[in-house]
């Protein structure tokens, strides 16, 4: 039985090594760099690097924004900044508890890293089940990568690096604790995932599609002159916002046109998707996720108390 | 073959392009289902039998389940639903009497990635099969109860939401119970779940009965679609023998 193990390690031992994320920086505005994911669902074959990271090279350090989905994600991102800048990394900050953001902590645990207090209680309530569901649909990728909780809370208001000065915003859309960030030096706005383009966007710990979409006027109302998205490309148009909007404003329709009708969970999850959201990477599976997570919800709101009993 | 289905194949054609012996979904199981629950009577893998569910479980506590057997309107006698690979795999067996479409949506748990029926027995002693594939993380019959964690459920025991929405011919019903339903499988908490339910019409006339089973979500949903006028009154009662009442105007 050893030997059999002993084999198996042996064999998958080279191929651990080809795990290799590949992060390419681009300089997206001045001492702005990105590291773009790609808009597909968490595979085997991107090893979770779905994410949109970033870090902003100012004079006092390096700050950076979310970690990405594993250890070997984090580590790599931290040889990645290090190929751009001999600056050490002063700061992280996470935008939100999902693991595509924060599993990569453990590679930042010399840093500050800094999230909203509920961003932290939350990454504490489901960060393993969150990771341990990664592991299964990236398999290898995951190896070593364990949940390591945010060591600072931030408060909504001004943080100030180097010569860049922070607007750190406290919303709520996405899951409940959604951090955004502006850097009033370059107008960079980044928006964690209150902003998905191209790709669908995620509701399994939204509080409501309204509190979503109040979020998305408080950021398009900031001076912003390029938008990072959690995920999808940035754009220095209010094209994601735009997106962003008839989307949420779609699926809000078809939940309440739903409960309003009587139809069924199953019934809705086959809905057919407007052809204007075609180029919307994953919008049928996440559509999927998304009835399951907020229809029960619709449907009570338009239910009346029928038992007789009591 | 059974000696009956040959002739019904071989005699009605139009049965042949829906109907086929070849399994559509990969199964270890169907044999054993097949004795177990159906009694190795004469049966059809038939797509007109639609079994509708999400291609995986989001939730696997709550997943959407939608069973069609409208094209069989006037001649079911029974529908038995469940999922292959589930510690406890039976769901559902219902029974649609006139003024009720043989068409049922429910909500189930499920434990793994499996293999779903809905086996529907038509008025000429024939099982028309549908199946459907779905994936999962799993645990969703061992997972912990929602309910149970919501202190003071136990006040809210039996209590319906619900509503009927018309759809011309006929009327959608639906309703959500108040119910754990707990199937034994969560360590130190019995079996607990509703287990009976009657769609009754007017002057209480049976429309249709319900047999479910702990594969039934917790806070069970269920919507049937009724072309008899309403009132429509549901009885249910679970396995402790308590009796909820709902009216659906
Ligand atoms: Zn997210």
């Amino acid at each position: 039985m050893r030997w059999i193990l002993l084999l198996c390690l042996g064999l998958s031992l080279p191929a651990l090594a080809d795990l290799d994320y590949a992060l390419k920086p681009r300089l997206i505005a001045a001492d702005t760099w990105l590291l773009e994911g790609s808009t597909d669902n968490f595979a085997k074959a991107n090893g979770g690097n779905i994410v949109n990271t970033a870090f902003i090279v100012t004079e006092a350090g390096v700050v950076v924004i979310d970690t990405g989905p594993s250890r070997r994600y984090g580590e790599a991102l931290r040889q990645a900044i290090a190929q751009v800048t001999p600056r050490p990394v002063i700061q992280v900050l996470i935008t939100h508890h999902h693991p595509d953001h924060a599993l990569g902590n453990q590679a930042f645990k010399d840093v500050p890293i800094g999230a909203l207090a509920d961003t932290t209680r939350l990454l504490h309530e489901q960060g393993d089940s969150l990771a341990e569901n990664l592991y299964r649909m990236v398999g290898d990728w995951m190896r070593g990568t364990e949940v390591v909780l945010p060591t600072q809370a931030l408060q909504p208001g001004v943080l100030s690096v180097g010569q860049h000065d922070l607007r750190l915003l406290a919303l709520t859309g996405h899951t409940g604790a959604d951090l955004a960030i502006l850097d009033q030096r370059t107008g960079v706005l980044f928006t964690g995932d209150l902003v998905f383009y191209q790709r669908a966007l995620t509701t399994p710990h939204s509080p409501g599609l309204a509190a979503w979409q109040a979020d998305l006027d408080t950021l398009q109302a900031l001076p912003w002159n390029l938008i990072v998205p959690g995920h999808g490309p940035v754009a220095a148009d209010a094209q994601p916002f735009a997106q962003m909007r008839d989307y949420l404003g779609w699926l809000d329709q078809l939940l309440r046109d739903g409960a309003a009708n009587g139809s069924d969970m199953a019934e809705l999850i086959r809905s057919p998707i407007p052809e204007r959201f075609a180029a919307i990477n994953l919008s049928r599976y996440e559509l999927t996720r998304s009835v399951s997570h907020l229809y029960p919800r619709y449907e009570r709101a338009q239910m009346q108390r029928l038992d007789t009993r009591y | 073959m059974n000696w009956r289905l040959s002739c019904i194949l071989a005699c009605w054609l139009p049965l042949a392009a829906h109907a086929v012996e070849v399994d559509p979904v990969p199964s270890v199981m169907w044999a054993f289902y097949h004795k177990q629950l159906l009694a190795d009577a004469p049966f059809v893998f038939d797509a007109r039998v639609k079994l509708l569910a999400p291609p995986f479980a989001e939730d696997a506590r709550q997943v959407p389940l939608e069973i069609d057997a409208r094209a069989f309107k006037g001649h079911v006698v029974r529908i038995l639903a469940w999922a292959e690979l589930n510690p406890l795999p039976k769901i559902v067996d219902f029974q649609p009497k006139e003024g009720v479409l043989p068409w049922l949506a429910l909500r189930i748990r499920i434990e793994q990635a499996t293999p779903l029926r809905a086996a529907v027995l038509t008025d000429d002693g024939i099982w028309h099969v549908g199946s459907a594939l779905i994936d999962a993380a799993g645990g969703g019959c061992t997972a912990p109860s929602v309910v149970r964690s919501q202190p003071g459920w136990e006040e809210h025991l039996g209590e319906v939401l619900g509503g009927r929405y018309p759809r011309g011919e006929f009327s959608r019903v639906r309703v959500q119970v108040a119910h754990p339903m707990d199937n034994g499988l969560v360590s130190g908490i019995p079996e607990f779940f509703i287990n009976h339910g009657q769609l009754r019409g007017q002057d209480d006339q049976v429309l249709a009965e319900l047999e479910l089973f702990p594969a039934v979500s917790e806070n069970p949903n269920l919507a049937f679609d009724i072309e008899a006028p309403g009132p429509t009154r549901l009885v249910l009662r679970d396995n402790s023998g308590n009796e909820f009442d709902a009216a659906i105007p």
